[in-house]
């Protein structure tokens, strides 16, 4: 599905003396099978974006599209299936005395019949490498086994967008790359992936495009190297130190991900 | 300055020591921590890693009297926090992950004041002490600021120098920046880079980019203190780091891939260097 954000503006307590404008006209899209980093600072408006996007929360202007269509039309179950949304620190909202009937309440909520279920559990604790983890009580798991399970939970609705709010933040730097290769696989599995970081440097490895956010506008989006390179100042170590090269030798280009930085620099003589 | 004659107490030379700290949570059958020894002198900057439930949370909570040990014992400027949880604190001061939890005053002057008020110190040493440590974190001018109007790096800051404010001799840093972005974690780390010289602190993240300059790193993980180590050979340890799944940060992984020594600390530096050795052929360190 591809999914679109068409002058979005969102205002918190509106018509009180609280009144603040989180979104000031967002425009984007959310292409199918890619992976979109948002960025941006802390009250940007990155979470209030995100949850536009299975209308949690209801546009105060402009509109929100699937497949052309006015999602505000579509049945909300429908649409908070297909776009499946994981909180910061989803890990708040583990209820279930088993690991697999955590993950199992979505699905079933859907009405699909038994096997069904049981086979999404399977697969979404798999692809999270905690299939071993099943049976055992989600209280009882250390941080990083815990946050993976939510995310199953999401993932077992077989969402066709899968939205991340900081999905690695407080994990071990392990657990974090663990969950960088679950996004690479469901990029390829065909799943969007929409995923919102203030960790630079992982979202330089993994997105397909950046959305760069600054109190509540899109003030830069297109490929990571057209987004980070426009301030190097603030972007990932690679195109920081690729940057500082750039000036005497303009031939590195400009490289993001780590792979492409080491092939780059490598070309220059004498290193 | 704190008085100097603790050194008759056990563990008393020594900013902070544990010997043999064994803890488990009720009900759990893994210890939390299996016989932790170690010791943090005066003025020393010491990081503290390892996986996901390895117990850096635990032991935070043991040094500060949140929890009591099982066996074995700690002292903090030669006080035992779970006897003297009060002695302690202020001597010791913690920094959690989330400073939207600590904040709970509606100025910042007053955020700033809390600890003191508690401790009971009288007003005009109150109101001087309170400017110092809004002072020494660069937050002039934010005194009458309400904390729900501040950046994520600001209320950290605030959060700091209500700490600084009690004048611990210890600060101990629970992954200070982790809720914070780019700009505010590099705030937060220049102001505690001003700190350690008058300071003994323990600084634990996930991010060990933020402890090239420590003195030490301690590991742990199971439980178990694994290494204590400078920065330097933890870096230069690929089986140490991958055993306890931390990842070498970006700068001293990129010079390993490119050929070159794993100790940069900056892209300035690793910059500087693969320029010079472009331009005059290769360089080995």
């Amino acid at each position: 599905m591809r999914l679109e954000l068409r002058d979005v503006h969102h205002v918190y307590a509106a018509g009180t003396p609280f009144e603040v404008a989180a979104l000031r006209g967002v425009s984007l899209t959310v292409e199918p099978g890619e992976v979109l980093g948002i960025v941006g600072g802390t009250g940007s408006g990155k979470s209030t974006l995100v949850r536009h996007m299975n209308l949690l929360l209801l546009p105060a202007g402009g509109e929100v599209l699937v497949d052309g269509v006015d999602a505000t039309t579509l049945k909300k179950s429908e649409l908070r299936r297909r776009v499946g949304l994981v909180f910061q620190f989803p890990e708040a909202a583990l209820f279930a005395p088993t690991v697999d009937e955590d993950v199992a309440f979505a699905p079933r909520r859907l009405g699909l019949d038994e096997d069904e279920v049981r086979e999404r559990v399977r697969e979404s604790l798999g692809l999270l490498g905690v299939g071993d983890l099943a049976g055992r009580s989600p209280f009882a798991l250390s941080g990083g086994e815990k946050r993976r399970v939510a995310i199953a939970g999401v993932l077992a609705m077989g969402p066709e967008v899968l939205v991340l709010d900081e999905p690695t933040a407080g994990l071990d730097p392990a657990t974090r790359g663990e969950l960088l290769d679950l996004i690479r696989h469901l990029r390829e599995a065909g799943v969007a992936v929409v995923l919102v970081s203030h960790d630079l440097d992982e979202v330089a490895e993994v997105a397909d495009r950046v959305c760069a956010l600054h109190a509540g506008r899109v003030c830069a989006i297109g490929t990571p190297a057209e987004v980070f390179y426009r301030d190097p100042g603030l972007a990932p170590v690679t195109v920081r130190v690729a940057s500082l090269l750039q000036e005497s030798r303009p031939e590195i280009g400009e490289p993001v991900r780590f792979g492409e930085t080491v092939a780059a620099l490598s070309a220059l003589s004498g290193v | 300055m704190q008085n100097p004659g603790t050194g008759t107490r056990p563990g008393g030379s020594f900013a902070v020591s544990c010997e043999e700290l064994t803890f488990s949570y009720p009900g759990s059958k893994e210890r939390a921590l299996s016989g932790i020894s170690f010791e943090l002198r005066p003025g020393e900057y010491v990081g503290l890693v390892g996986p996901n439930g390895g117990g850096k949370s635990t032991l935070v909570r043991l040094l500060n009297g949140l929890l009591r040990p099982e066996s074995g014992s700690v002292r903090v400027s030669g006080h035992d926090p779970a006897t003297e949880p009060f002695e302690v604190r202020k001597h010791l001061g913690v920094l959690f992950q989330n400073p939207e939890n600590g904040l709970v005053a509606p100025f910042v002057e007053d955020d700033v004041a809390f600890g003191l008020e508690n401790l009971g110190v009288p007003r005009e040493e109150m109101r001087a002490r309170v400017a110092q440590a809004i002072r020494g974190v660069g937050l002039e001018g934010y005194e009458r600021r309400e904390p729900h109007t501040l950046s994520g790096g600001e209320k950290q800051r605030v959060a700091l120098a209500g700490l600084l404010a009690v004048e611990p001799e210890i600060l101990v840093l629970d992954e200070p920046t982790s809720m914070l972005d780019a700009a505010g974690r590099r705030e937060v780390l220049e102001h505690l880079e001003v700190l350690r010289s008058r300071k003994t602190v323990l600084h634990v993240t996930h991010h060990l980019e933020e402890l090239l300059n420590a003195d030490r790193v301690l590991v742990l993980n199971g439980g178990e203190l694994v290494a204590d180590e400078s920065p330097e050979r933890l870096l230069a340890d690929p089986e140490l780091l991958r055993e306890n799944r931390l990842i070498l940060p970006v700068v001293p992984r990129l010079a390993l891939a490119l050929g070159l020594r794993a100790n940069f600390k900056t892209p300035e530096e690793l910059a500087g260097t693969i320029l010079t050795g472009a331009g005059s052929g290769t360089r080995s360190g």
